[in-house]
């Protein structure tokens, strides 16, 4: 409770004006109650009581606010190191310049009280009254001696002429009063000068008792208002006629000039002396006075002090942090506003300039989107075409590089941006004549277009490359195509064309030339001498076997022209391809097997042409075998591998030939590129071309130690990366 | 804020002066009361008079009507009437007199020595307590105390007095015998 009313005291500007009003209200009534007349007197320990009261909170203020300054300050945080400085600043200041008000203030109140007093004065006001009382001394002397004389006058007279001779000893001796008093403090008779008073004035019990030891008194006496009278009685001698002893006690009055002399003494001897006394407790109460209020102020503008720091090294501190946090990136930092000073002004022009850095920001933000989206655009109409785009800098590093560049090139270039051309070569041995090509071409420094032969991917590949200079020498664009497709297609079109065509003209007159020679050995056989006929026959026999043989070429032409689309469909792998075999299996002397795969495979294929495919091949092997009179061994295998994140199902029928001659190898699967004594020369032809409308590729390889394998493979259907 | 502070310093502090007596004798149909305090001064009090300072003494006479609520454990006690008789006494230096003073009635009287002055300030003789409360004087109690009235002091000395323990010198409340 008492910490939160701390706290919401020790917040924002108002308790700082208002303490600030209540402790100048305290000074100026503590100073007030301090003055001799004030009404406030009695209240001065109570307001005493409230200063230290508010010393207490303001010093429990004041701890609390120093503590969170060097919490701040341990914890680093920002503006704090200011502030501290600013506080030492002050309250150096304050304790200083107080310190020297304070310590000039006490010196000049203790000289200011003891100035009053003078050991002179007080020397010649102690003679005054000692000189006052040596005059009255005198007159006292006399009048003992006076009433001594009464006495003895009164002891002679008889007991009944007493009362009238009192009143004539009293108007004899000018006295106030004269009273005849038993020792033992009984009123015998009395004679009064004031007519008014009736009851005689009673001389004490202490004069009494003195009388009592047989000596007389003498004294003066302080009146009413402050005015002296004389006071005597003396034992009035013993008369043997009186059973008691009597006291004679007379009042002289003292002469008025005399008495207002002494009271005026008596008044300045006790108003000196009790101001001196008083002395001591008067600085302690101003010195106790002053140290408070001091004390309050020091306290107070102390607190002042840490409250005003803070406000001005608060638009610091924002400003502090407003900088850390554009710094660190936000550029939407606001600070509010301060004032109409300089550091007013320094905020406003941050926040200007954090506006401005916003803005600048959004739009290099706008840019940057555009240019992305130009980017993707660019690297989307790259990507989707079906050309290989290659950029290059002026070092010949690659820059870019679109998605069919790597699938020409079966190399992924996106994994070697940035590096100079050069380093391709060592990934791959194939791309050296592609790399040496570039090289060659932009010694040229203008536009480019080149063919170039590449075998990529155990396959046979045509580039069509061109290159153009980017602007500024900034490097090359360079833009391939694979062609190879094309220029088959261009070949086959070409051969089926050819093929048609003799087909066409070659089949016609064929039968009747098979028909018109074997009508001719029908006919003229029997005709002709025997010597002949064996002639003849032999010769219709070439015609007609010739003619077969020109037909079963024009048959393979007419195959190979044939276009018909597929007839896709699910097949085992193993199944067809045994199928096929059982055909081969029946000469002994031929050994085709399969070796089968572990797991089935599936494959969508037209089942017609793939067999005529596995015919062809075997046919091939085994062609080929006899031919150099080997053994005939054909071995089938199949299996599934991955490459370039597609899956193929390889096919390999191998056999133990005499294998093919290297510079066969290329152009095998060409039309009538055959090295065999019979066959049309379209067999392998027939087969890439039938492997190629399953989108599968072909090529031959030699195996050690004698032999040659066709390698088959077809895309397989589950493509997985 | 007076009566506050003069019960506060008796509540705490034993005071020096002591009611020596305090009798209560019938006289007819009224009551008098006839006391003896003595008042040994410190010796601060008798610096302050020997300086000149006049002090005043204070003798506070009570009739409280004592309501037993819960047998003598608890009683609801109502003051009925009370006075408080003031007396200055300060020192003369030119007669080298002690002057008291009754302040209710600015009476005044001489003593040539402080001893003298304080017994005849301590004797209390025949003063008459007030007839329209003492009808029945079942379950009345007459008390009487006495100290010295600080807020009299001269202002400088005041608060050095109200804390100092030397200045705190009154009695506890004595309970006058009835006849």
């Amino acid at each position: 409770m008492a910490l939160k009313f701390i706290k919401r005291l020790s917040s924002g500007p108002a308790p700082y004006f208002t303490l600030g009003a209540l402790l100048l209200t305290l000074a100026y009534l503590l100073s007030a109650a301090t003055q001799d007349s004030s009404r406030l007197n009695d209240l001065f320990l109570f307001l005493f009581g409230v200063g230290i009261l508010s010393l207490i909170l303001l010093a429990a203020i004041l701890i609390r606010s120093l503590i969170r300054l060097y919490r701040d300050f341990k914890r680093n945080e920002a503006g704090s190191r200011l502030t501290i400085r600013l506080v030492t600043l002050f309250v150096m200041l304050i304790l200083v310049s107080t310190t020297i008000v304070y310590s000039f203030s006490i010196h000049f109140l203790h000289r200011g009280i003891n100035s009053w007093f003078d050991v002179k004065v007080e020397q010649a006001l102690n003679d005054s009254l000692e000189l006052s009382r040596t005059t009255f001394g005198i007159r006292l002397r006399t009048l003992l001696r006076q009433t001594r004389m009464m006495a003895g006058v009164l002891s002679e007279l008889p007991e009944s002429d007493i009362n009238h001779n009192l009143r004539e000893l009293t108007q004899l001796s000018g006295a106030l009063e004269i009273g005849i008093w038993s020792i033992d403090g009984k009123l015998i008779t009395s004679s009064i000068e004031t007519p008014a008073i009736i009851i005689p004035n009673q001389p004490n019990k202490a004069i009494f008792r003195q009388l009592q030891q047989e000596k007389d008194y003498i004294g003066l006496d302080p009146g009413e208002n402050g005015d002296l009278q004389l006071r005597a009685a003396v034992r009035i001698p013993k008369n043997p006629a009186l059973l008691e002893d009597r006291i004679l006690h007379v009042l002289f009055p003292i002469n008025e000039r005399l008495s207002s002399l002494g009271k005026t003494v008596q008044d300045a001897y006790t108003d000196y002396k009790e101001l001196s006394y008083l002395r001591k407790p008067l600085i302690t109460i101003f010195t106790l006075t002053l140290s408070l209020i001091v004390l309050l102020t020091v306290l107070a503008s102390i607190w002042f002090a840490i409250w005003i720091s803070r406000r001005m090294v608060l638009p610091l501190q924002e400003l502090a942090d407003g900088t850390q946090s554009v710094a660190s990136g936000n550029y939407n930092t606001q600070l509010t506003s301060a004032g109409h000073d300089e550091i007013g002004f320094l905020v406003r022009s941050f926040n200007q300039m954090t506006q401005r850095l916003t803005q600048a920001r959004n739009a290099t933000q706008r840019s940057h989107r555009q240019l992305e989206q130009q980017t993707n655009y660019l690297g989307t109409v790259l990507g989707s075409l079906s050309s290989g785009v290659i950029t290059l800098d002026d070092k010949l590093h690659l820059k870019t590089a679109n998605v069919t560049s790597s699938t020409i090139l079966s190399i992924n270039l996106q994994h070697r941006l940035e590096q100079p051309l050069t380093q391709l070569v060592e990934k791959s041995e194939s791309l050296k004549d592609f790399v040496q090509m570039i090289f060659d071409q932009i010694q040229q420094h203008r536009s480019w277009q080149h063919q170039l032969e590449l075998h990529l991917n155990k396959r046979h590949q045509t580039l069509m490359c061109r290159g153009t200079p980017l602007p500024n020498k900034a490097g090359w664009v360079i833009v391939f195509d694979d062609v190879t497709t094309l220029m088959q297609a261009q070949r086959n079109a070409a051969w089926g064309e050819v093929a048609r065509r003799l087909a066409h003209e070659i089949k016609n007159p064929l039968t009747p030339i098979q028909l018109s020679a074997e009508r001719l050995q029908h006919k003229y056989l029997p005709l002709l001498p025997d010597d002949q006929t064996e002639l003849l026959n032999k010769l219709t026999n070439t015609i007609i076997q010739q003619v077969d043989a020109m037909k079963d070429m024009v048959n393979d032409f007419s195959d190979y022209a044939r276009n018909p689309s597929l007839q896709l469909a699910d097949y085992a792998m193993s199944d067809l391809i045994q199928d096929v075999l059982t055909l081969y299996q029946n000469n002994p002397d031929h050994h085709v097997s399969l070796l089968k795969d572990q797991q089935p495979l599936q494959v969508k294929i037209d089942s017609n042409r793939f067999r005529q495919v596995l015919h062809n091949l075997v046919k091939n092997a085994i062609e080929a075998s006899e031919e150099a009179d080997l053994s005939v061994v054909v071995q089938l295998s199949y299996k599934r591998i991955q490459e370039n994140y597609s899956n193929w199902l390889e096919l390999k029928i191998c056999d133990h030939g005499p294998g093919i001659p290297a510079d066969m190898l290329a152009k095998l699967f060409e039309p009538y590129a055959t090295n065999k004594i019979k066959g049309t020369g379209l067999g392998l032809a027939i087969v890439k071309k039938i492997i190629e409308e399953h989108h599968g590729i072909v090529w031959a390889e030699n195996i050690s130690p004698t032999g040659a394998c066709i390698m088959i493979r077809l895309p397989l259907e589950d493509f997985k990366l | 804020m007076f009566t506050l502070m003069l019960l506060v310093s008796t509540s705490s502090l034993a005071g020096n002066f002591k009611v020596q007596s305090a009798e209560i004798s019938k006289i007819g149909n009224g009551y008098i009361l006839d006391a003896t305090i003595s008042y040994p001064l410190t010796p601060r009090v008798k610096e302050a008079i020997s300086n000149g300072v006049p002090i005043t003494f204070l003798q506070q006479l009570e009739l409280v009507h004592s309501i037993a609520i819960f047998g003598k454990y608890w009683q609801w006690d109502k003051t009925l009437w009370t006075t408080s008789l003031r007396y200055e006494l300060r020192y003369h230096a030119l007669t080298e007199q002690y002057v008291l003073k009754a302040l209710d009635t600015e009476h005044y009287r001489n003593f040539p020595s402080l001893d003298s002055a304080l017994t005849a300030l301590g004797t209390i003789k025949e003063v008459s307590l007030p007839p329209e409360h003492l009808a029945n004087t079942d379950g009345l109690i007459f008390q009487i105390r006495s100290g010295l009235d600080l807020y009299a002091l001269p202002t400088p000395m005041r608060p050095g007095a109200l804390l100092s323990n030397k200045w705190q010198v009154t009695s506890p409340w004595k309970i006058a015998t009835w006849p």
